[in-house]
C-alpha cells in the first residue's frame, strides 16, 4: 500500500512534466514504468485470474489461465459445473457446448486469431515491435471526462471470412498517469461486423509478489449498441507465473468422437 | 520535499475552489457520464437517401448515404446496414470508394444535393483510410453541399470533387477541385461564378484524362426556388481537368437547369445526359455515341423530365450501355439505350440514386425518399431495406401513457406514433399511422384519446378518434372578411394547457378553437410582415415550375400557449416576428425589435413559453435560409421587452429548438443542425452531448414530465431518447466539489410487467432499444477514479450484503442499474444444469442501502423500493410470497449442501464402499447424474423439481397459488425424507473433513 502511495505522488509529477511533446513511445515507457518497471513485465510467464463476471444482476465466477507460450484456458462455474471456454493449447482452440456440455473444436479462422493473439500475453504493447506491430500517437481524446492520449496499435492482419483484414486497437491513456482507461477495436466479424468495441479498464491494483500493477475492473462491450449494458470483469486475485498443470488445455479425449442420440 | 507536495495539491485545492467562486458556471461536457441516448427508430419507413455507392470487386459491400442521418455501410450485400459516421454532419451528398484500394479508402462529402427546401446542409469532406471506421476531414468547410467524388482508378493520389456549394447565399467555395496528393491540398480547375456549381460529374473509364461535368445556376430563399439560368452547362475536359469545354452540339437553345451525365461503363463513347431546358418538349434525356461531340434528343416522358432539382441521376448498367436506369417520382429502366422508358417496381417514391450490383445486373439497389429498396429481378419488384432508421422528424410530442407514446411527422412520410417501451424492444409493428402525405406537428388531446396531425400547408389537418377510429378534417377555412389564409408549409397546431378542447392554428393569423376544430375564431391581425415580394410561390422552380407549396412564406411557424396563464401567447413568423399577447388575443407586440444582434427578418423557428414566470419565454431562430449558418437563442423574462443572447461559440449549426428543464431554470436543451446541446447554467456553458448521440440534425424536443426523458425529433435518425435527465439538475459547484454526490431517487418500483417478445424478423429489422426499469443507483464522482478498489454493495439497514454491483469509475454521472434481487442460491452439482437455479429473488419492499466503498472511504445513500401497484397484491400477498421464497431458497442452499458432503464422503476413502453405494442411491434421487443440458435430458430430481417450482414462483407477478403450494408440499416432504435418509448414513462415515455451511455457501 506504502508503495501504491508514492506511486500515485509520481504519477502526478509525471504528468506536470511530460505532459506536453509526448512520443506513442514515451507514453507507453511511461506506463511500464508506472505499472511496476518494464522488468517487472518481462518476468511474467503466465498468469491465473480468479474473476466474477457481473450481466443483468448475475454474477459468473470464471477462472482464466494464460502464458506466454499462447496457452490459455477460461473455466466457468455454474451451479459447481465447469464449463471450459476459449481453451487453447497451441494448435487447437476448443470450448464446452452449453447443451452437450461436451468439448467442440473452433474453425481454423478463430483458431487462427488466437494463435496470433498469443505473442501479445501479458500485454500488446510490452514487446510490440518484436511482434512486428506498430504504435503511432493518433492524437488525444477526452474519455469519460478523462485526457487521454489516443494510441493506434496496429497488429499483424487477421483472416476473416477468407479475407486478409486490418487488426487495430486504439488505446486511450490517462494523462496523469499514463495507464490505459480504455481500448477500441473494431469488430472483425459478424453482424456487428466494421463497427467499434469498447473496454474499460479501472481498478488498478499491485499484483501481489509480482510489482506490476494491473487493473482489477474491465468492462467489455459494443461501444455502439444502443441500450446494452456492457459485461463487467472484476478480478478477485491475479497470480503471476502459476503452477499449471498442462492438461487443463489439452482438447478432451473421450470427446473426440461425438455421438448423436435422437 | 513532503511540504513541497503539499503545497502544490493544497494550490490544485484552491485554484478548483475560485474558479467556482468567479461565477464561470458549469462546464457540463465532461459530465454526462453514463447518460447515454436510445435510439428507438422507427425504421418501418426509413428516411431519404441521398446516394448510394458499390464496392467495385467485392458485390458484399454497399454504402448508403442518407440526407440526414449520416452513412451506413452493408457488408452482406445490402441485408442489414451499420452505421459508420455518427460523430461527423449527417447529411451526406457523395461517398466514393478509392478503386485502387476499395476496401480501405473512402470518401464522404458531406451536403445533401437533391436541393428540397428541407435540405441540410453539409459542412465539408471526409477520408476514411480503414473502410469507414475513423475518418479525417479534409477541409470544404463551406461547401455546404459536395456532389461528386471521383479518384483516378490508376492513381489513388488523384481526386476530384464537384462542389455543388451553397443553396441559399452565393458562395466562391464551388465548382471542380483537384488533388493531386490524395486530398491533402486542392485546386480549383472548374469555376463558374458565386450562383454555379457543379451538379454532376464522371469520368471516362477507360481514360482518367477525360472528365465530364454540368454545372448548375440554382438558388433557393424561403419563398422560392430558381432552378438554370445562362451559367448551367455540360462541360469536358480531355486532360485532367486542366482545360474544359462546353459540349453542347445537340442541345436545347436557351437557358438551361440541371444536368446529369453518366458514361457506359462498357462503352465510354455512350453519353447520357438528363437535360433541364426552356422548352418543355426539348427536356429530356439526350445521348451521344461520340463522346460528347454530338447530342440526339430520345425521351421526354414525365418520368425523365419531372423535378431536374431532386431527380437529376442517370446510371449505366455495368455491362449493357443500352440499359439506363434514371431517378424520378417512381424511377425509370430503359432496355433500348433511352428510347423507351417503364416505371420501376412499385416502392418508395422519389428515387434518387439507384446502382446495379456489380457481377448481376438483375441485382438493383434505389435509393428512395423512404430508404434503401433491393431488386432481384431487374427492378420489376422491390423490397425495402428494414434496418435502417433513417426518419425524419419535423416535430414530436409525448402524452403521458404507461409507457408513454411518441407523436411526431415525418419529412415524405406521413404521420406516426408509437410507444417508448414494447415487448422485447420497439419494432416496426409497434409504429401507427396518423396522417398522410408529408406530416409535421402531431398532437395528442390532453385528456381525451384524440390526436390531430396534418400534412403540407394545412391542406389537410385531421382530428383523429383513435377508440372510434374516426377522422374528420378540421383545418380552419377562408373566412369572410379576412385575406387568403397563407399556411406554411409545416404548419403551426398547438393545444392549451388550460383548457384540453381549445386548439391553436396559425396562417398569417392565429386561429382559435374551443371544441377540437370545429368552430375558428381568428384572434389576431396579420401578425407577419405580410411583405407582398415574399408570396408569389406559385411562380416557384425556375426552368420547371416546382409549385408544391414548399415555399409558403409570410406565415406564422410557431405559437407557444404560457403555461401559467391563457392569456399569454407567443407568436413566432417565418419573417421573423416575435409576437405576444397578454389579453387572449386583443392585443399584440411585436418584440422582435428589442433584440440586439439578430438579422433582420431570422426565421423564427421556434418559441419555449416558460414554467418559471409568465414573461419568461426563450425564442430560437434559424437563417439558413438567408445562408446564415449562425445559431440564435435569446431568453426574455419581461414579455420581450429585453431580450438576452444565451449562446456561446461553442455552439456550431443553425438552431432549430430548445427546451427548457420544468425544475431547473438553468437547465436547458438545444437541438442544432449538428446534434444536442446542454447548459446546467442558463447558457454561461454548453456542451455537445455525444453519447450514442449522432451528430444529427436535431429538430423538435420534449421532456416527459412524469419520467424525465428528454425525447428528440431528429431529421435523419428519427427519435432518440435521453432517459432520466433528473440528475443534470442537481449538478452544481457544490456537488462538483464532494468526493462522491448520490443523486435524489424517487422510490423506485420493481416493476412486475412480463409479456411475449416475438422477435421474428429481428435479425434483419430495426428493433429500438427499450427503457431500463430497473432500479438505479445514480452518483456524480468529479473525477474518473482509476487506481484503487472501487466497490458498490447494496444492503439492507442492518448492514447485511444482499448483492455486490459493478461501479461506474467516470468523471460526472455514474448510473449503476440493480436488478432488484439478492444473488442467487447456491445450487446442488449434478450432471447438468438446473435452469430454474439460475433465478434470484427479488428483495421486499422497503428501504435499502448503497455504499460505495472508494479506497478507504465509504459513501452511503438510502433508497426506496416500492412493489408494483398493478399486480393487485396486498401487503399480506407480497409478505407471503417472499416467505415461501426464501423458504425454498434456503432449501435449495440446503439441498446444495447435501450433495456437496454426499460428494465428499464418496470421494473419501475413509468412507465404506457399501455407504458409498447407498451414498450414490441417495444422490441420484437428488440431482440429475446423467444425460445433458438439452433433448438428451434426464428426468428431473429433487434439485430440478425444486428450483423449477422456485422459478415459477419468484418469476411470477402473482402471491403464490394452491397448485403451487400443493406442489411444493410434495417437493418438501421428498426433501425432508431425503435430508432423514442422509442424516442416517452421514452417522455411517467418520474422518471425513467437510466445509461448514457457511464457508460451502461463500
Amino acid at each position: 500500500m506504502k508503495t501504491f502511495k508514492l506511486l500515485l505522488v509520481a504519477f502526478a509529477f509525471t504528468a506536470f512534466a511530460q505532459v506536453n511533446a509526448q512520443t506513442a513511445e514515451e507514453i507507453v515507457a511511461n506506463y511500464f514504468e508506472n505499472t511496476g518497471g518494464i522488468d517487472n513485465w518481462k518476468k511474467i510467464k503466465g498468469i491465473k485470474f480468479v474473476a466474477s463476471v457481473n450481466q443483468m444482476g448475475m454474477e459468473i465466477p470464471i477462472e482464466m489461465v494464460q502464458l506466454t507460450d499462447g496457452r490459455m484456458a477460461t473455466t466457468i462455474t455454474f451451479q459447481g459445473k465447469e464449463i471450459k471456454q476459449g481453451v487453447f493449447d497451441g494448435e487447437t482452440l476448443w470450448n464446452t457446448n452449453f447443451m452437450s456440455m461436451k468439448a467442440e473444436k473452433s474453425d481454423p479462422e478463430q483458431t487462427a486469431m488466437v494463435k496470433q493473439a498469443g505473442v501479445e500475453f501479458p500485454d500488446p504493447f510490452l514487446n510490440y515491435k518484436e511482434n512486428g506491430f506498430t504504435i503511432e500517437l493518433d492524437g488525444e481524446e477526452t474519455i469519460d471526462g478523462t485526457e487521454t492520449f489516443k494510441i493506434k496499435l496496429t497488429k499483424k492482419p487477421i483472416m476473416v471470412d477468407g479475407k486478409e483484414e486490418e487488426n487495430i486497437v486504439y488505446y486511450f491513456f490517462d494523462k496523469d498517469n499514463f495507464v490505459p482507461i480504455v481500448s477500441r477495436a473494431i469488430v472483425p466479424s459478424g453482424p456487428a461486423k466494421g463497427q467499434m468495441s469498447e473496454s474499460k479498464f479501472s481498478d488498478y491494483q499491485e499484483v501481489e509478489g509480482a510489482g506490476i500493477y494491473f487493473p482489477f475492473s474491465q468492462t467489455m462491450g459494443a461501444a455502439m449498441a444502443p441500450g446494452a449494458e456492457a459485461p463487467a470483469i472484476t478480478f478477485k486475485s491475479v497470480e503471476v507465473n502459476p503452477t499449471v498443470d498442462d492438461s487443463i488445455f489439452a482438447f478432451p479425449k473421450e470427446d473426440a468422437t461425438p455421438t448423436t442420440k435422437n | 520535499m513532503k511540504n513541497k507536495i503539499f503545497i502544490a495539491l493544497a494550490a490544485i485545492g484552491l485554484l478548483s475552489v475560485q474558479s467556482y467562486a468567479q461565477d464561470s458556471g458549469i462546464d457540463p461536457k465532461d459530465l454526462f457520464g453514463d447518460i447515454r441516448a436510445r435510439h428507438i427508430g422507427p425504421a418501418v419507413m426509413s428516411g431519404r437517401i441521398n446516394d448510394l455507392e458499390s464496392h467495385p470487386t467485392n458485390p458484399r459491400i454497399i454504402y448508403a448515404g442518407s440526407a440526414g442521418g449520416g452513412v451506413w455501410k452493408s457488408n452482406d450485400s445490402g441485408a442489414t446496414f451499420n452505421p459508420i459516421f455518427d460523430e461527423y454532419c449527417q447529411s451526406i451528398g457523395a461517398i466514393e470508394l478509392d478503386p485502387n484500394d476499395p476496401d480501405n479508402v473512402v470518401y464522404v462529402g458531406t451536403g445533401e444535393t437533391w436541393t428540397r427546401n428541407s435540405v441540410s446542409y453539409g459542412d465539408g469532406l471526409y477520408k476514411s483510410t480503414d473502410g469507414g471506421t475513423t475518418w479525417k476531414k479534409l477541409g470544404f468547410d463551406k461547401s455546404e453541399r459536395i456532389a461528386n467524388i471521383i479518384v483516378n482508378p490508376k492513381n489513388s493520389n488523384e481526386v476530384y470533387v464537384a462542389v455543388l456549394g451553397a443553396l441559399w447565399s452565393d458562395s466562391d467555395e464551388r465548382g471542380v477541385y483537384k488533388s493531386l496528393d490524395a486530398g491533402e491540398t486542392w485546386e480549383k480547375i472548374l469555376y463558374v461564378n458565386e450562383k454555379t456549381g457543379a451538379a454532376d460529374m464522371t469520368m471516362d473509364p477507360n481514360n482518367p484524362n477525360i472528365l465530364y461535368a454540368s454545372m448548375w445556376e440554382f438558388r433557393r430563399t424561403a419563398w422560392s426556388f430558381e432552378s438554370g439560368g445562362d451559367n448551367s452547362a455540360l462541360y469536358k475536359s480531355t486532360d485532367a481537368g486542366k482545360t474544359w469545354n462546353k459540349i453542347h452540339n445537340g442541345f436545347p437553345e436557351g437557358q438551361l437547369g440541371r444536368l446529369a451525365i453518366a458514361v457506359a461503363p462498357s462503352n465510354s463513347n455512350i453519353l447520357y445526359t438528363v437535360i433541364e431546358a426552356e422548352q418543355p418538349e426539348r427536356k429530356g434525356l439526350y445521348k451521344s455515341e461520340d463522346a460528347g461531340q454530338s447530342w440526339k434528343q430520345l425521351n421526354n416522358d414525365f418520368g425523365i423530365t419531372v423535378r431536374p432539382f431532386y431527380f437529376s441521376r442517370i446510371t449505366v448498367d455495368p455491362k449493357n450501355p443500352d440499359v439506363i436506369l434514371k431517378g424520378g417520382l417512381t424511377g425509370s429502366i430503359s432496355r433500348d439505350g433511352g428510347k423507351t422508358f417503364r416505371n420501376l417496381g412499385n416502392m418508395h417514391s422519389d428515387i434518387h440514386d439507384i446502382v446495379f450490383d456489380i457481377n448481376n445486373s438483375d441485382v438493383i439497389y434505389s435509393g428512395t425518399d423512404g430508404g434503401v429498396y433491393r431488386s432481384w429481378n431487374g427492378g420489376t419488384t422491390f423490397e425495402i431495406v428494414e434496418n435502417l432508421p433513417l426518419s425524419q422528424f419535423y416535430q414530436i410530442s409525448v402524452d403521458d401513457a404507461e409507457p408513454y407514446n411518441i407523436y411526431g411527422g415525418l419529412q415524405d412520410n406521413g404521420s406516426w406514433y408509437g410507444p417508448s417501451s414494447s415487448s422485447g424492444g420497439i419494432n416496426a409493428g409497434d409504429w401507427n399511422s396518423i396522417g398522410g402525405g408529408d406530416g409535421f406537428r402531431v398532437l395528442k388531446h390532453p385528456t381525451k384519446n384524440i390526436i390531430y396531425s396534418e400534412m403540407q400547408g394545412a391542406e389537410n389537418v385531421w382530428r383523429y378518434d383513435v377508440d372510434k377510429k374516426l377522422v374528420k378534417t378540421i383545418q380552419p377555412l377562408a373566412q369572410e372578411g379576412h385575406a387568403e389564409l397563407r399556411f406554411n408549409w409545416n404548419a403551426p397546431m398547438a393545444v392549451s394547457a388550460h383548457k384540453p378542447d381549445r386548439f391553436y392554428m396559425g396562417s398569417q393569423f392565429l386561429h382559435k378553437s374551443e371544441d377540437m376544430g370545429d368552430t375558428w375564431e381568428i384572434i389576431s391581425p396579420d401578425l407577419t410582415t405580410n411583405d407582398p415580394t415574399k408570396q408569389n410561390q406559385a411562380d416557384s422552380g425556375g426552368l420547371s415550375m416546382d409549385n408544391s407549396g414548399a415555399e409558403n412564406h409570410t406565415t406564422i411557424f410557431t405559437i407557444a400557449e404560457s403555461p401559467l396563464d391563457e392569456n399569454i401567447i407567443w407568436v413566432g413568423t417565418d419573417d421573423g416576428n416575435v409576437q405576444v399577447t397578454k389579453d387572449g388575443g386583443k392585443t399584440w407586440t411585436n418584440t422582435v425589435g428589442n433584440i440586439l444582434g439578430l438579422p433582420k427578418n431570422t426565421w423564427t423557428y421556434h418559441i419555449e413559453a416558460s414554467v418559471h414566470g409568465k414573461g419568461t419565454a426563450y425564442a430560437v431562430f434559424d437563417g439558413h435560409t438567408s445562408g446564415d449558418m449562425n445559431p440564435y437563442v435569446y431568453k426574455t423574462t419581461d414579455f420581450g421587452q429585453t431580450w438576452t443572447n444565451i449562446l456561446t461559440d461553442d455552439i456550431v449549426g443553425t438552431s432549430r429548438n430548445i427546451q427548457e428543464d420544468y425544475e431547473n431554470e438553468n437547465l436547458l436543451f438545444l437541438g442544432t443542425e449538428f446534434g444536442l446541446y446542454i447548459t446546467l447554467d442558463g447558457g454561461k456553458n454548453w456542451g455537445k452531448f455525444t453519447k450514442n448521440m449522432p451528430s444529427v440534425a436535431v429538430h423538435f424536443i420534449d421532456l416527459q414530465k412524469r419520467t424525465n426523458d428528454l425525447v428528440l425529433g431528429t431529421h435523419g435518425r428519427g427519435i432518440i431518447i435521453l432517459e432520466d435527465i433528473s440528475p443534470l439538475r442537481e449538478i452544481t459547484p457544490e456537488a462538483l466539489s464532494a468526493d462522491v454526490h448520490f443523486f435524489k431517487t424517487k422510490p423506485m418500483m420493481l416493476s412486475d410487467e412480463s409479456g411475449f417478445a416475438g422477435s421474428f424478423g429481428a435479425e434483419t429489422q430495426f428493433v429500438g432499444s427499450n427503457a431500463n426499469t430497473s432500479p438505479q443507483i445514480k452518483y456524480l464522482l468529479p473525477k474518473r477514479h482509476t487506481f484503487g478498489k472501487m466497490i458498490l454493495e447494496i444492503q439492507d439497514m442492518e448492514g447485511n450484503v444482499l448483492t455486490t454491483l459493478t461501479p461506474g469509475k467516470s468523471k460526472g454521472i455514474n448510473i449503476v442499474s440493480w436488478a432488484g434481487t439478492i444473488k442467487q442460491p447456491r445450487i446442488a452439482e449434478g450432471k447438468t444444469l438446473a435452469f430454474g437455479g439460475f433465478t434470484a429473488p427479488r428483495v421486499p419492499a422497503g428501504t435499502y442501502k448503497a455504499v460505495l466503498t472508494k479506497g478507504k472511504d465509504t459513501f452511503e445513500q438510502t433508497f426506496e423500493i416500492v412493489n408494483d401497484d398493478r399486480a393487485g397484491l396486498s401487503e399480506a400477498d407480497r409478505k407471503f410470497k417472499h416467505e415461501v421464497t426464501m423458504k425454498m431458497y434456503n432449501m435449495t442452499e440446503e439441498l446444495a449442501y447435501i450433495v456437496y458432503q454426499i460428494d465428499a464422503m464418496i470421494e473419501s476413502p475413509n468412507t465404506k464402499s457399501k455407504v458409498k453405494e447407498e451414498l450414490n442411491e441417495l444422490k441420484k434421487t437428488l440431482v440429475i447424474t446423467t444425460g445433458d443440458n438439452y433433448v438428451g435430458s434426464a428426468k428431473p430430481e429433487l434439485r430440478e423439481k425444486l428450483a423449477n417450482l422456485f422459478s415459477k414462483i419468484v418469476g411470477s407477478y402473482d402471491k403464490p397459488s394452491n397448485n403451487e403450494l400443493a406442489n411444493l408440499k410434495t417437493i418438501e416432504d421428498r426433501f425432508n425424507a431425503s435430508k432423514a435418509t442422509f442424516e442416517k448414513l452421514k452417522k455411517k462415515v467418520k474422518d471425513v473433513e467437510l466445509k461448514s455451511f457457511d464457508s460451502f455457501k461463500d
